[in-house]
């Protein structure tokens, strides 16, 4: 197939700001990903977890809720957090 | 890329309602318009509202449908991700450049947002206001006209996985900007306003406090496709209880060089605390003012609603904000009334932050100088009996690009540029055909 990425890609490369951003996206995912395998969690479970501040956390992983990566599982007793889960099908990765 | 005409009657810069409005009065007289908008689709600020006061119709209820007619009005070209560059007044009309810019997607896009799947890459989505991410490759909302993605290129890494996906394969990386030398006999600026950066007000702590968020951040979360699943505080996701408003932020204080009242923020405070109590039963609306101006159409009442139904106004003037452990936030504030310095504890605090002039309009023309007001605003020379005149003949002004004002009476300044505009096209076209009109 012939891509017109190709064409571009002799012309210039990419961001060093663009490989920070996959980096870092793809960082916080795989982290928040294996903190949900262990069952639904608050944001500041998670952050408790995989040791990041919960602004970051929220930012990722409302951006995966975005994407349709993670879902709303509950409300916790006291109606101040939610608790997120892996959608099903990343539940079977 | 949409291949524009050699001479239109009027060129329109800005595709915000103000812009919308005129360019679709003027269509709708026959006459052929270019609105050039500098964003990825059109609709300004107001197609990224919630609800709008005193009504509380639904902000894209309203907008979309203008929207629309206005990208499929046949006597209407809208240039989007495009600029105008020198313009020049010459004996009859304006020459100028217009440039559109490369989104490396063509019109073929169907908006499916396949490739926003694959795309690998994650920014601070703007139209959120940095509140979550979009992707490298994205469709600037969900109501954009055009509903066409648009790729970052200063953060996609090529990895051309879009390209792979995409059904219409409409992803196009050897797009080039297009330039034009074009002609119009008149030109409206509704180019609109700017919003108040509150990273300016260090006192605050906007930026390093994250449950202190702007009253931008906090519309786009009360519209039905929030960028989190409920309203929520960007520290840690917990859902506020406590919210406070502080009100005038940035407006009406000559240190920061902007003397005036910005004119929407009461309003907007009061629409956001209503749709609050609403959304959020449990959670208190504390509202800290300076006056409260509720001088519109049924804005008093509105006002007393928000009132009856349990918001708290406090005539207080917010000197110092500071953030706890928990995220919560002190407020210290001088009550009016007492002349004496309390604090309060909130769990999230939204800056009703100001309006300020976009100064766009005093680059673009290159042989003539489009006046400006004592603060920056497009100068009316005639406000009382022609407000869209400025210095410039041929040259209207609609909407904030003239002063902060709220959408009613942006559509009405809109109305006074068309029929201006109108009026001087029928006298310049019978000064060079005297028969033809
Ligand atoms: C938080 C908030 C809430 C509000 N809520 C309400 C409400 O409930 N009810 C109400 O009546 N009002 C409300 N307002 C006010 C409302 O937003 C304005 O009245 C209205 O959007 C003004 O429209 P406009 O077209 O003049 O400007 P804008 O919406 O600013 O549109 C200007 C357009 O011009 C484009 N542009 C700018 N410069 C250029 C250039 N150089 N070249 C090409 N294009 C350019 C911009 O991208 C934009 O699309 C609110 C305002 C704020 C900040
Ligand atoms: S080529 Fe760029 S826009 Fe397309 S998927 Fe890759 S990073 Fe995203
Ligand atoms: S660029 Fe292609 S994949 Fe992306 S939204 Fe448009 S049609 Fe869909």
């Amino acid at each position: 197939m012939n891509r017109t990425v190709d064409i571009i890609k002799k012309q210039r490369k990419a961001t060093e700001a663009a490989k920070e951003k996959l980096k870092e996206f793809n960082r916080m995912k795989k982290a928040i990903t294996n903190a949900l395998r262990e069952g639904p969690a608050t944001i500041p479970q998670i952050a408790g977890k995989i040791n990041e501040p919960t602004d970051k956390v929220l930012y990722y992983l409302m951006t995966m809720y975005k994407f349709g990566m993670v879902e709303v599982d509950s409300i916790d007793d006291m109606d101040e957090y939610y608790l997120y889960r892996l959608k099903k099908q990343e539940n079977k990765q | 890329m949409l291949e524009p005409k050699k001479h239109y009657d009027v060129l329109v810069i800005g595709g915000g309602i103000a812009g919308q409005e005129t360019a679709l009065n003027l269509a709708n007289l026959g006459y052929k318009i270019a609105l050039v908008e500098k964003d990825y689709s059109i609709g300004g600020k107001m197609i990224l509202l919630s609800k709008v006061f005193p009504t509380l119709d639904c902000a894209a209820c309203i907008t979309t449908p203008k929207v629309s007619e206005t990208a499929r009005h046949p006597n209407i070209d809208v240039f989007t991700y495009s600029q105008v560059e020198d313009i020049f007044k010459q004996e009859r009309g304006f020459r100028f450049t217009l440039r559109q810019k490369p989104r490396y997607v063509t019109e073929d896009c169907t908006g499916c947002q396949l490739c926003e799947q694959v795309c690998p890459v994650v920014v601070e989505d703007e139209y959120q206001y940095g509140l979550i991410g979009r992707k490298a490759i994205f469709i600037p909302h969900s109501i954009a006209n055009p509903r066409i993605a648009a790729i970052d290129i200063e953060h996609c890494t090529l990895c051309g996985l879009c390209e792979n996906v995409c059904p219409p394969k409409s992803i196009d990386f050897t797009q080039q900007e297009r330039v034009d030398e074009i002609y119009a006999t008149a030109v409206v600026l509704a180019t609109g306003y700017k919003l108040f950066d509150p990273t300016i007000i260090k006192r605050y702590g906007y930026g390093k406090y994250k449950n202190v968020v702007t009253a931008m951040q906090m519309e786009r979360q009360l519209v039905p496709t929030r960028p989190f699943n409920n309203i929520l505080r960007p520290s840690d996701g917990k859902v506020p209880d406590n919210i406070a408003y502080v009100l005038c932020t940035g407006s009406r204080d000559v240190t920061l060089g902007n003397p005036i009242c910005s004119q929407v923020c009461c309003m907007y405070s009061t629409k956001q605390a209503q749709l609050l109590m609403g959304a959020l039963p449990m959670a208190d609306v504390t509202l800290y003012y300076i006056n409260i101006r509720a001088f519109g159409k049924g804005f008093c009442e509105f006002y007393q609603q928000a009132r009856s139904m349990g918001v708290g106004y406090v005539k207080g003037k917010v000197g110092r904000i500071f953030e706890k452990e928990d995220g919560n936030l002190i407020l210290r504030y001088e009550d009016i009334e007492t002349g004496e310095v309390a604090e309060a504890e909130h769990d999230l605090v939204v800056l009703s932050i100001g309006i300020l002039p976009n100064k766009d309009y005093q680059n673009l023309f290159k042989n003539v100088r489009v006046e400006h007001d004592p603060y920056n605003y497009v100068r009316q020379v005639d406000e009382l009996t022609s407000p869209a005149r400025t210095s410039v003949d041929g040259v209207f002004v609609a909407g904030t690009a003239s002063g902060p004002m709220d959408i009613p009476d942006t559509i009405l300044s809109a109305g006074a540029a068309s029929s201006e505009t109108a009026s001087y096209l029928r006298k310049v076209y019978k000064e060079i055909q005297p028969s033809l009109s």
